[in-house]
């Protein structure tokens, strides 16, 4: 494991924490990436803000360390500027389907180059415990007392039917099928989200229900369909890849093989091309 | 014709080619080497209603549409009964004798004549032009080169149904409106064309927005020409993703814009603290309307002068300048792109509706635009890259992935490397790191040209934006002795070009119904207005109108 990935910034996770195991599964994945040829230099992360979103300040990785609900968007402009890097962008379940529901939608449907990971532990944890969208109907926190009186959202499901083209589940306690998920993803060409099952060991501590019900697939359904029936099982969580298709990335689509940084043009090229708008205006 | 002007409106439902009609009678003026203003009046609806444009031309630059027409073409019963009144001395209206049964003017069956080829509900615009052709004196051949530019299809209806019009024109009132060649012919554009070609002459790499009038031309014209220019144009789910996007692009290292209208400003505006706390480089274009919230769609007002000059929460570097006419647009627009990148943080470009959607004959110094140009790393921190450098001017090199050097770009305060950090002297050492840069910035300005002065006579006029094309206008209009000082400049708001008009009493023109403006040149500049006229209707000033009410004021 490359110990190089992280930098002096003090971790101030709770012991036991689920980021862990992320942030372990994250340095494994840019390991074997960089024996397959994808350099670390040419990976840029980006992520939103709560407890999740701290792996920005350990991971010795360049990016954005966006705003609260924001991080998928700006992925998106960084891969639409340079659809030469390899962008991951960090989301807590709060960021991905509260605050920034509509970016993950559109991110999905476009098929975006981006890899999303959600750090799925059905909680606010940064701000101290709040019911997320993922949470339980009777979920108890500080804004819901008395319980959440709200179903949560199936996020697989969300980005299945938004037009995810890479659609996978994943959970801290299995590490090594993890690492692989996200190297999978990162390789995938277009939109790929991972929900990763984290529990907050302080907030909503599910590593006794996980251990018990998160069962690995034995493989990708075949079919849209089958992907959403497997997603949608209650008696078991399926874990791994739901969901894979190859369909052109936005990025491909707006402007193929292009680069917007690497072709920007020198200034005699562009103010040509301006005279000659103007010539004909 | 009042003056040295003519004025040519041409009015009817909207669908009925009102806005291609006007446009050719400019583009008509244009050919002639005249100075062109025109003016497009639309509600936010797609059929029917009423539209008209105006044109104003005149053998010099012309800055403003004239209210009072000289010819009046009306397609529709409506805009017979809106405009007839309006007409100048000695001017004359054609009517659309189908549409309208007694109206005072020369009467002709448009609508019966374009029934006699296929499509007739499309055609009737075409009336326009034809009939300016035969008023201002155009040959028949020329007439027929005029409709084969403007139209190219379908010229084998088109023709001959605007030759009829131009016949009875002819007959009824002969060429009687001639009109003088001027110096010689330039480019007409819309302030928003000339904002896109500005930033695109300044190197755009990106352009994003969602849709809102009156910002919405410039991401057309720029979709259209994305190919032609270089420029990768997308248009997602929101402001707030357009703006976070931008940030993004930026700090991958795309010369980035964004435009919208006040309501898409203020979902923008939490972005906006991310580039000022990132130190991002990002131009947002402003095109205000009447607000608040959906206020007027497609009509103007300066009212969105305090809430650019605060944009976005906490304390950063802002930067907002608005341009006073459609060549300027192009100048700014450039500067503004080149200045958030040599500064790093988000500028707004702030306009207005008759600015962004009124086109004018301009001339351009292409060459002489500002080119965006990072401040790059030149290799040298020792012990590695710092994105946040603490440097004597507060701006740090820039660095782009994909790059072996560690590039952290955050949105929490931080250190030099751009780690999250709420250590108290950590806090204030980029704090002041930011405060140095904008007095960096500060200097810089004070070197530019942040304020325009127009003549030099005895009584001294402050204006901005888009006012300042209807001022300019006024004050030649009506033969006043003016001063007219435009700060171009907003927020830093450049008090050190106007200390020798600190206690004169100006009159202040501006288009709000609070007279913001006047409020700031009195707090800023100690500039206190004589008086303040406004325009809060939606609609632009008309010289004319503006001139009596600034002789008013002087007296
Ligand atoms: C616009 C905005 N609203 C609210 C907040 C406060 N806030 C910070 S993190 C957070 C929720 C965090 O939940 P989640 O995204 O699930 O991350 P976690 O802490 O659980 O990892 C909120 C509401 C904010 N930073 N910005
Ligand atoms: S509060 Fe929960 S999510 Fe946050 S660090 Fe502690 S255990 Fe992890
Ligand atoms: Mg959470």
């Amino acid at each position: 494991m490359p110990e190089d990935l992280v930098t002096y910034a003090e971790n101030t996770w709770c012991p036991g924490c689920g980021n862990f195991a992320i942030m372990n599964a994250v340095k494994r994945a840019v390991g074997k990436l960089g024996e397959r040829g994808v350099g670390r230099e040419r990976i840029a992360i980006t992520a939103g803000i709560g407890c999740h979103a701290k792996i920005f300040d350990y991971l010795n990785l360049s990016g954005l360390y966006s705003l609260h609900g924001r991080a998928m968007s700006c992925a998106q402009g960084m891969k639409l500027a340079n659809p030469d890097l390899r962008i991951v962008s960090f989301c807590g379940d709060g960021d991905a389907f509260g605050e920034g529901l509509a970016h993950m939608m559109f991110a999905a449907k476009r098929n975006a180059d981006i890899t999303v990971i959600v750090h799925d532990n059905g909680v606010y944890a940064l701000t101290t415990g709040q019911r997320a969208p993922t949470s339980a109907r009777g979920f108890k926190g500080p804004s819901t007392p008395r319980g959440n009186t709200e179903d949560p959202f199936n996020p697989l499901v969300l980005m299945l039917e938004a037009g995810a083209t890479f659609v996978a589940r994943g959970y801290v306690g299995k590490l090594a099928e993890l690492t692989e998920l996200i190297v999978a993803a990162i390789e995938h060409e277009g939109f790929s989200f991972i929900d990763v099952l984290q529990p907050s060991v302080t907030f909503n501590d599910t590593f006794e229900e996980y251990n018990a019900s998160v069962e690995l697939l034995t493989e990708t359904p075949a079919t849209l369909d089958e992907a959403l029936a497997a997603a949608r099982r209650t008696d078991r969580k399926p874990a791994g890849i739901f969901y894979r298709i190859e369909k052109p990335s936005n990025e491909r689509a707006l402007y193929g093989d292009g680069n917007p940084v690497a072709d920007h043009p020198a200034r005699d090229e562009r103010l040509a091309k301006v005279k000659a708008i103007l010539g004909t205006a | 014709m009042s003056g040295d002007t003519f004025t040519f409106l041409v009015g009817g439902k909207a669908g009925e080619g009102v806005k291609k009609a006007g446009g050719s009678a400019a583009n008509l003026f244009a050919s002639m080497g005249r100075g062109v203003f025109q003016y497009d009046d639309y509600p936010s609806l797609i059929r029917g209603g009423h539209n008209f444009v105006s044109v104003s031309t005149a053998t010099r630059q012309i800055t403003s549409q004239y209210a009072r027409p000289d010819l009046i073409v009306a397609l529709d019963a409506r805009s017979c009964e809106t405009h007839k009144g309006e007409l100048a001395d000695g001017g004359v209206a054609i009517l659309n004798s189908d549409a309208v049964s007694n109206g005072d003017g020369v009467g002709i069956p448009i609508t019966t004549e374009a029934k006699k080829y296929p499509n007739p509900g499309l055609r009737v615009g075409v009336a326009g032009p034809a009939a300016l052709a035969a008023a201002v004196g155009l040959s028949r051949d020329e007439m027929e080169d005029l409709i084969s530019r403007e139209y190219k299809r379908d010229l084998e209806n088109n023709i001959p149904f605007a030759a009829s019009i131009y016949g009875a024109v002819r007959e009824a009132i002969g060429d009687r409106f001639r009109l003088e060649r001027g110096d010689r012919e330039r480019p007409i554009l819309t302030g928003n064309e000339a904002i896109a070609l500005g930033a695109a002459a300044a190197g755009l790499d990106i352009y994003l927005a969602y849709p809102m009038s009156p910002a919405s031309t410039i991401l057309h014209f720029l979709a259209k020409h994305d190919r032609e220019l270089g420029v990768t144009v997308m248009h997602p789910e929101s402001e707030i993703a357009v703006a976070n996007m931008a940030v993004g692009a930026a700090v991958a290292g795309a010369r980035t814009m964004v435009g919208t209208s006040g309501g898409g400003f203020a979902l923008m505006e939490e972005a906006l603290s991310l580039a000022g706390m990132a130190e991002a480089p990002v131009l947002c274009v402003l095109a205000s309307r009447p607000g608040p919230a959906t206020g007027v769609p497609t009509y103007t007002e300066q009212g969105d002068l305090g809430f650019a000059r605060h944009y976005g929460h906490g304390e950063f570097p802002r930067l907002v300048a608005s341009p006073g006419t459609v060549g300027e647009a192009f100048t700014l627009a450039a500067e503004l792109l080149s200045l958030v990148w040599r500064f790093q943080t988000p500028a707004v470009l702030l306009t207005e509706r008759h600015l962004s959607e009124s086109a004018m004959t301009v001339d351009l110094d292409v060459d002489a635009a500002a080119w965006a140009e990072p401040v790059v790393q030149d290799g040298g921190d020792a012990g590695g890259y710092l994105r946040y450098r603490d440097t004597a001017d507060g701006v740090s090199p820039m660095l782009f992935p994909p790059s072996e050097e560690l590039i952290k770009w955050t949105s929490y305060e931080h250190d030099e490397t751009g780690i999250t950090t709420e250590d108290g002297a950590a806090i204030v050492r980029m704090h002041d790191k930011r405060s140095r840069k904008r007095e960096a910035l500060l200097e810089h300005l004070k070197g530019a040209r942040t304020v325009n002065r127009f003549g030099s006579g005895r009584t001294i006029i402050f204006t901005y934006g888009s006012t300042t094309m209807s001022v300019l206008e006024a004050v030649a209009a009506g033969g006043i002795d003016a001063t007219v000082v435009q700060p171009v400049y907003l927020e830093p708001f450049p008090t050190w070009e106007l200390a020798e008009y600190a206690g004169t009493r100006p009159i202040v023109v501006e288009q709000s119904a609070a007279g913001q403006f006047a409020t700031l040149l009195a707090e800023k500049a100690r500039v206190d207005a004589s008086a303040v006229v406004k325009r809060y209707d939606g609609r632009p000033f008309d010289p004319l109108e503006l001139a009596g009410a600034i002789r008013r004021a002087i007296r």
